[in-house]
């Protein structure tokens, strides 16, 4: 008698369940899965995204199909993950701090706020660096740093876009230096710093270790120093901030997968599980590493305070580069 | 001297004066954006000024077409006569239902509605013709573009 | 002669059966998503990538090159069958290619097309060999002031796209610089005219445009006239008769030179070099009016231009490793994950890889050619298709197209409103050329002169002390005053006519 009692109690607590929607982790996934890349094909982000899709669906069992949905810097993208319900069937990447700027710049009215996404894992952190033709003038850092507070607002530098990592970068790097100001020109794209350097239209660039790490390592460019904490394996050569003298300029780009918010836990717990399995495989990190990116897992708490932590340091800069004299 | 008026002199003049308002609209929209910068042109800059330009050749068109010059040869009426115009129409009203049940109705149904409805409307009559073409136009087109290409397709809230 | 060497070797390589295969299914691949609308060759090359990783880095990259270069010949079937660019590159060749399809001339349309690919792709491939290195040097000196007065000079071209009214010309390219301004803009990185519609942040979407302006107007405009046979033409007449080889000739060659030239500019991207073949032949003929009309050299030019680029622009990225193209940037992406990076040190760390990958550039050319000749009489057959299947057909495919754009229905709805835009413009004979070349060229022009300030930190003469910029200014310029000195007579007269007294040099009033 208690038996079925207790039989049929939990039938309804299934039901119950199964008709309010709630994705039990066990039936999830039981179709493919979005992963959407705010970029075109063919970027580093979504080279990543393929690489990990392609390792990630064998162990979840489902396929997980890439969606370019580029455009606006990432803007149409975020917004339309955003949107979507958040059951774990439309996931995304998000790219730190390109997704902050998005939403800090009041001009680009970004119909999502920086809570509409909840983290899962992070990728790829790819360093900052600064780098020059190989025939520069400028030997070093400090040779740039130099003539940029001799001749102020002279020095033809270049991002890859505007309000990227790059271009707070060369705030951060001003603020370190005062005195020094660079002549910001924004470009589109690291292919485009690479022809406008070559070209002698532009004097140096602020870009990612992960788009010049092979020019660099051949000796066609040179690079005057890698934001982060220690050198980079990809340009062992190159010098850190803190070792030319200016330990706070730490900048990267982080590529990492987030959902909409109101992911429920198991159906989060199980994607980063997979996930991960997926980014640790040595397949993933081979390729990954091939193509000059370093992978850096972050996961649950860890990942949420990076998340905040480059908010904040985006924000300063940002409204720092809205009111900057020299545009 | 002017000519009498083309079958479409009417047309062009409503399409002129649409588009000059369209120009209108847009060069007050861009004064809004600054018109300059500490460098120079503002992000309203350009669309001001070709908001502007755009209003005065729209109406130098149309002060041209007034006096009965057509734009181009003029002969084409703008609305077609009698039963073929309906056949535009029903095309054109079969993209517009398309439009809206693809994300309803996911791509595979809305696309079989789609043909099998425009198929009929344009005179088709061999239901064996139609099956074949529906079917390969919808869940083929879907394999291939889902399955082959990696290209997402809606589907519907019936799951389909 | 010792690149002879190398490249002896390098056929050695490509000729090798594996290779060979590659090179085919490569081309058959890179047509099949050419012919699909709105999946464009960047796409589709990046959706292929994976399929490449079981391949060796000289396979990968010769099947992913082949899959490039065959795309754009893909882009020019529907372009003439059916009026639908099937990318973005091939709008121009809708111009007269269709007209020709209409005349029941579409196999000597694609077949020319084929020829002119070929001319263009092989030429711009023996100059690679050839002359690389120094040219793609001399193309760096294009700096953003340069790039702004060449896509000026593109613009003064619309004169030439004009056809009895230059003020609907003028008016059309206003429009299309205007319709291209709705996005982020590049000064403030923000959005304008985009109406808080997040699918507007980046603009209205240019392939959805072309297809509603082109494609859709075309089949709305053949439901409401009376039902056309196409006319069925013989096999025969699938060859281009003597006159047509004729003309077809001087136009491959200057779409060639032409599409060559630009190639090596990166950053130009491929429908400028099919627009200014395009005009210049018009400019060049004898009898213009039959441009649009269905004229060979419409087709040829452009064309052979469009592949002349597509080859060229691999000078750049092989001798520099500067990608022109968004495609090649993806085709990069694949060099750089096996573990190949294109640049100055390429040609002497991996001689084998490169000179193959070269070799099999001209290989793959042939390919196409023998591949797409013969079905040449196929693809004209599908228009002999009962006229409803035949619509109902291109109109699914215009939305599936348009849809798997960006996975959006916004873009399908685009193309359905440019769609109806498109329709009434044809009908009251406001040209479509010079939109869709605003359309193209409103953003590069205001994003160049943005960065060439910024370089310039708000300085103007940047545009009068360099050289070439200064040239290319100079030639807009008298491009401009040519076509107004042709108008002069004509508006003098136009003037006089309604009644407005004007004082006339040639003697005698009104």
């Amino acid at each position: 008698m208690m038996k079925s009692l207790v039989k049929r109690a939990l039938a309804a607590v299934a039901v119950i369940a199964a008709s309010s929607g709630i994705a039990l982790a066990d039936d999830f996934p039981s179709r493919p899965v979005q992963l959407m890349v705010a970029f075109p094909p063919g970027g580093s982000t979504d080279v990543g995204a393929r690489i990990v899709a392609s390792i990630a669906e064998k162990i979840l069992g489902k396929p997980i199909v890439v969606l370019n949905k580029g455009g606006a810097g990432g803007q149409v993208g975020w917004t339309d993950m955003a949107r979507q319900k958040p059951d774990g069937y439309y996931i995304g990447y998000i790219n730190l701090p390109a997704t902050n700027t998005v939403v800090l710049d009041p001009e680009r009215k970004a119909t999502f706020g920086v809570d509409a996404f909840v983290p899962i894992i992070n990728q790829v952190l790819d360093p900052g660096i600064v780098w020059v033709r190989a025939d520069s003038p400028y030997k070093t850092l400090k040779d740039l740093v130099d003539a940029a507070k001799k001749a102020p607002n002279t020095i033809r530098t270049a991002t890859t876009g505007i309000l990227g990592d790059d271009h707070l970068a060369i705030l951060m790097l001003e603020e370190a230096a005062p005195g020094a100001i660079f002549r910001i020109v924004h470009l589109e794209g690291g292919a485009a710093q690479l022809k406008e350097i070559m070209g002698g239209h532009v004097d140096v660039a602020f870009d990612n270790v992960g788009s010049v790490a092979p020019r660099v390592r051949s000796g066609e460019l040179r690079g005057l120093a890698v934001m982060d904490h220690q050198r980079s394996k990809f340009v062992p050569d190159v010098p850190t901030m803190k070792e030319v003298g200016y330990p706070t300029v730490i900048s990267s780009s982080t590529r990492g997968i987030a959902a909409p918010k109101g992911l429920p836990q198991p159906v989060l717990k199980k994607l980063e599980e997979v996930l991960k399995k997926a980014m640790e495989d040595p397949e993933h990190v081979q390729k990954l590493e091939s193509a000059g990116l370093a992978v850096k897992i972050m996961v649950g708490d860890e990942y949420a305070r990076y998340y905040r932590e480059i908010h904040e340091q985006a924000k300063k800069y940002t409204e720092w580069a809205k009111s900057r004299p020299h545009k | 001297m002017t000519q009498d008026n083309s079958p479409n002199g009417c047309a062009e003049l409503i399409v002129l004066a649409c588009l000059c308002a369209v120009f209108g609209i847009m060069a007050f929209i861009a004064f809004g954006y600054s018109l300059r910068d500490a460098l120079g042109p503002g992000a309203g800059f350009f669309p001001f000024w070709l908001g502007t330009l755009g209003v005065v050749l729209s109406l130098a068109l149309f002060v041209q077409s007034w006096r009965g010059r057509a734009i181009g040869e003029g002969t084409q009426a703008l609305l077609p006569r009698g039963d073929r115009a309906w056949r535009a129409a029903a095309l054109l009203a079969g993209l517009v239902a398309a439009a809206l049940l693809l994300q309803p109705l996911g791509f595979r149904l809305a696309m079989l509605v789609f043909s099998v409805g425009l198929l009929l409307a344009l005179g088709v009559r061999r239901p064996v013709a139609i099956a074949i073409f529906a079917l390969a136009s919808s869940f083929g087109l879907f394999h291939l573009f889902y399955h082959w290409l990696q290209v997402p397709l809606p589907i519907g809230l019936l799951g389909i | 002669m010792d690149m002879l060497q190398h490249l002896v070797s390098g056929f050695g390589a490509a000729l090798s059966p594996a290779y060979l295969a590659y090179a085919f299914a490569g081309c058959m691949l890179g047509t099949l998503i050419g012919v699909l609308p709105g999946l464009g060759p960047a796409a589709g090359t990046a959706i292929l990538i994976p399929l490449t990783f079981k391949l060796d880095p000289t396979g990968a990259i010769i099947m992913l090159s082949a899959i490039y270069y065959g795309a754009m010949y893909g882009g020019t079937i529907t372009s003439v069958l059916i009026n639908v660019p099937g990318e973005a590159a091939s709008v121009i060749t809708c111009i007269d290619g269709h007209q020709m399809a209409r005349q029941g001339r579409a196999g000597t349309a694609l077949g020319i097309a084929a020829i002119g690919s070929f001319v263009g792709g092989m030429v711009a491939t023996i100059a690679l060999v050839v002359v690389a290195p120094p040219l793609a040097q001399m193309a760096l000196r294009f700096g953003p002031p340069e790039f702004f007065a060449l896509m000026l000079f593109g613009l003064c071209l619309v004169s030439g796209l004009a056809g009895r009214s230059m003020l609907a010309a003028l008016l059309m390219t206003v429009l299309g610089l205007l319709l291209a301004m709705i996005g982020i803009d590049p000064v403030r990185g923000a959005p304008r005219f985009a109406f808080d519609i997040p699918d507007l942040y980046d603009g209205i979407g240019f392939i959805a445009v072309v297809m509603g302006l082109f494609g859709i107007s075309e089949i709305l405009l053949a439901a409401e006239a009376p039902v056309r046979d196409v006319v069925r033409t013989k096999l025969s007449r699938l060859l281009p008769s003597r006159e047509e080889w004729r003309r077809s000739l001087g136009a491959i060659g200057r779409g060639t030179g032409i599409g060559f030239a630009l190639g090596l500019i990166p950053g130009i991207g491929a429908i400028v070099p099919t627009f200014m073949a395009y005009v210049a032949e018009k400019r060049l003929s004898k009898t213009p009016e039959r441009f649009g009309q269905g004229a060979i050299e419409g087709v040829a030019a452009p064309e052979s231009a469009n592949n002349a680029y597509a080859n060229a622009a691999m000078i750049p990225f092989l001798t520099l490793g500067i990608p022109s193209s968004p495609t090649i940037a993806v085709l990069m992406g694949a060099f750089i994950i096996n573990g190949i990076t294109p640049g100055p040190f390429l040609f002497q760390e991996r001689p084998d890889l490169v000179w193959a990958v070269i070799a099999s550039f001209f290989v793959g050319n042939v390919i196409l050619l023998a591949l797409n000749l013969p079905l040449v009489g196929l693809w004209a057959k599908l228009l002999h298709l009962p006229f409803q299947y035949l619509w109902v057909g291109v109109l699914l495919f215009c939305v599936v197209g348009a849809y798997s754009l960006q996975q959006s229905t916004f873009d399908v709805w685009v193309m359905i409103a440019f769609g109806i835009i498109g329709y009434v413009f044809r009908k009251v004979d406001l040209p479509l050329a010079p939109l869709v070349l605003g359309l193209i060229l409103g953003p590069a022009i205001e994003k160049s002169l943005r960065t060439s300030l910024e370089m310039s930190a708000g300085d103007y003469s940047i545009f009068i002390t360099r050289p070439l910029c200064l040239g290319l200014l100079i030639a807009a310029a008298a491009v401009l005053v040519g076509a107004a000195l042709k108008l002069a007579p004509n508006a003098l007269r136009r003037l006089s006519f309604s009644g407005i007294p004007v004082k006339s040099n040639e003697g005698g009033g009104p």
